[in-house]
């Protein structure tokens, strides 16, 4: 009786490992799928991609970036796979994997992978590797790193929150001249959204305060939402966050404490139900179109290694998402404010700084 | 400047950050009291929290969503008793496989219920339990606005806890069950001796601590944030682990352990605003909670004493 009822435990926790391993190598192996459209180039590349901690599912740049190899396999018949990262020392297996199945471009994605790929690339040197959100100081022949100006687009945004602060166009704005931003780590990307932003504010309205904070995590919505609560108790308005999946609690602060949003990477009106009555508008950066960019010249020409290439306002790969609910609200002045600064920055007659030691 | 942050919602987010970590550190105590080791707590209120939100998007009810969070997490324990006190296993390396267990299959759950990793869909939340209006002019207003918001803005969990804090403190010092849990994990000999069930006595103590892991869990979905994120409790459950020793092995220093670390949070991330002026990273304040409870814990409370059986399985003869 006891042993049969122990052989029934231990298969149970058997299966539940399985779960458990099945969660951890997931991804997505459909890489079967060869048709392509007429007329575009074939390819037999094979791109393998490794997600960092926050994984597929994150409406943001993990999600955006495995599009790209979607697309890849869409548009080249280019044999594709994700392998997901639950932690930190994940990363380094995960690339052993994909070069041990004979991925020969392995796209590294997240800042958090940078010292990962600038380790493990030396070991491959057949294999050429893509690092989104990435810059090499030393970038091998095998090596591209791709970043993005997040503040230009942040810039915008924090031009409308600073006028929005300024204004009364809804009833959630107060006299207080205050905006908040909510950073995920404090990295490079995360900065430049935070200096880009602030500088916009400040430029829209050079009274505005920016309440600025880091919550250390990409994946606590709780102490998001309580980064948020504690901006918006100190007077802040609106509130900016570029945190990943922590970002959702500012959302739900914003709803309960009466504040507006601005959404981070994608447009955050279409990829979180339900935010729309807070959701001015969102600071996209498109690493499909950067990441996609980087496979197209690898597979039509040659892969452009040895190089960072920046991704900006002018590749149209940062920008701001439409005003959705809130585009018959928002005063026209400020729409063409963003329009000028717009402008602005593409000529070069507005700098905008990437680091807070420039703001 | 001060007075930006001396506001009643910083003492309202300190109780809101705590009652998380108080929930599963009140459990903590119980398990460890008598007589096992859980550090699956993180795991058990991930299960919880997911198990929650998952249940309420099924039936609608937030409540019913507290109920399967608590059953889940309990039965993420029943797995944790199994191992450590009838299959004898080392009770860290068990508490460890829940804790990656819970991981997985709250993962590989999102992925069959909502088709996509990483967030789940909004569900209801748990409304705050009052709604008093009361003065708001001069003096009387102000000392009314810290009353209500630091004691009436809060959700039915949160009130929860402080009643587990308070009525746990009584039970474990004022009743025969208290006495006989505590000797479970003292002397489990002596209270076999006696006629006290050592093995059923220490299931019902694992299983209600991951009952109020689950509690915990859904208080961080079906309260706070009204979502499931993959990985959500971001160490919490370690968090409680320290605050139930901090406080003590007792229902009631547990709870207050964890109120300061709650209070230190609310206020670090208060404290960030003075990076406007101070130019200081951010990880700095971040740390700000962890030292600021290490230091006043070791210095206030001293040298906290386990209970003597806790981690070793009972051998009956």
């Amino acid at each position: 009786m006891r042993s049969r009822f122990l052989k029934v435990l231990a298969i149970g926790l058997a299966f539940a490992l399985l779960a458990g391993f099945a969660v951890g190598c997931g991804g997505d192996d459909e890489s079967d799928d060869t048709s392509t459209d007429d007329g575009a180039t074939k390819t037999d590349l094979m791109i393998g991609m490794v997600t960092d901690t926050g994984g597929l599912g994150d409406k943001s740049f993990n999600d955006l970036a495995f599009a790209a190899i979607e697309k890849a396999k869409a548009d080249y018949g280019a044999t594709t796979t994700a392998l997901q990262s639950n932690e930190v020392a994940d990363y380094e297996p995960n690339i052993d994997d994909l070069v041990a199945s004979d991925y020969t471009l392995i796209m590294t994605v997240g800042a958090l992978m940078g010292d990962t790929t600038v380790k493990k690339a030396p070991e491959y040197p057949d294999v050429n590797f893509i690092g989104i959100d990435q810059f090499f100081e030393t970038p091998a022949a095998n090596m591209l790193g791709v970043t993005f100006r997040e503040q230009e687009g942040a810039f915008m945004a924090g031009v409308i929150a600073g006028m929005a602060t300024s204004s009364t166009f809804d009833a959630r704005l107060n006299p207080d001249l205050t905006v908040a931003f909510v950073g995920g780590m404090d990295i490079p990307p995360v900065e430049r959204f935070e200096a880009g932003f602030t500088a916009g504010a400040r430029y829209a309205n050079p009274d505005v305060k920016v309440i600025s904070s880091y919550a250390g995590d990409f994946n606590d919505q709780a102490k998001g939402k309580e980064l948020a609560l504690a901006a918006i108790d100190q007077g802040a308005d609106v509130v900016f966050a570029a945190a990943g999946l922590t970002g959702l609690g500012c959302i739900t602060a914003c709803q309960e404490a009466d504040a507006l949003f601005i959404g981070v990477d994608a447009d955050q009106y279409e990829t979180v139900p339900g935010s729309g009555d807070v959701m001015l508008t969102s600071s996209i950066k498109k690493v499909d179109v950067a990441a996609f960019d980087a496979i197209k010249k690898t597979i039509e020409g040659s892969f452009p290694g040895g190089q960072n290439i920046s991704y900006g306002l002018a590749d149209d790969a940062v920008g701001l998402a439409p005003y959705h609910d809130f585009d018959s609200v928002v005063p026209q002045e400020i729409k063409d404010m963003v329009d000028t600064v717009k402008a602005g920055i593409l000529d070069g007659s507005i700098a905008v700084p990437a680091t807070r030691a420039e703001l | 400047m001060l007075g930006d942050i001396l506001t009643p919602d910083l003492f309202a987010s300190a109780i809101r950050v705590a009652t998380p970590l108080a929930l599963a550190a009140i459990g903590g105590t119980i398990c460890e009291r008598s007589g096992v080791v859980n550090i699956a707590l993180e795991g058990m209120m991930l299960a919880g929290a997911f198990a929650g939100v998952a249940v309420t998007y099924y039936t609608g009810n937030p409540w019913l969503g507290v109920l399967g969070a608590m059953v889940i997490s309990s039965l993420f324990a029943l797995i944790h008793g199994l191992a450590s006190i009838t299959l004898k296993t080392d009770q860290v390396v068990s508490g460890t496989a829940i804790n990656i267990l819970a991981i997985g299959v709250t993962g590989f759950m999102m992925e069959v219920l909502y088709g996509h990793p990483g967030n789940t869909d909004p569900v209801a939340k748990l409304k705050p339990v009052f709604h008093f209006g009361g003065p708001t002019e001069g003096f009387v207003g102000q000392v009314w606005n810290w009353i209500n918001t630091i004691v009436f803005s809060h959700t039915p969990i949160v009130y929860i806890a402080i009643f587990f804090a308070i009525f746990g403190q009584w039970w474990m010092y004022h009743t025969t069950w208290g006495l006989r849990l505590r000797a479970l994990g003292e002397h489990p000999k002596a209270a076999d001796t006696v006629g006290i069930n050592v093995i059923l006595g220490r299931y019902y103590a694992v299983v209600f601590s991951g009952a109020m892991a689950g509690l915990a869990g859904a208080n961080l979905t079906l309260e706070q944030v009204g979502s499931f994120t993959e990985n959500m409790t971001n160490g919490r459950g370690f968090i409680a682990l320290a605050a139930n020793i901090f406080g003590r092995w007792t229902p009631g220093g547990s709870y207050l352990a964890s109120l300061l670390f709650g209070f230190a949070e609310a206020l670090q991330i208060r404290l960030q605003s003075f990076r406007d002026v101070i130019h200081i990273p951010p990880e700095f304040f971040q740390l700000l909670p962890y030292v600021l409870t290490v230091v006043v814990l070791a210095g206030v409370v001293g040298r906290a004493v386990a209970p003597a059986a806790v981690g070793k399985p009972y051998e009956k003869g």
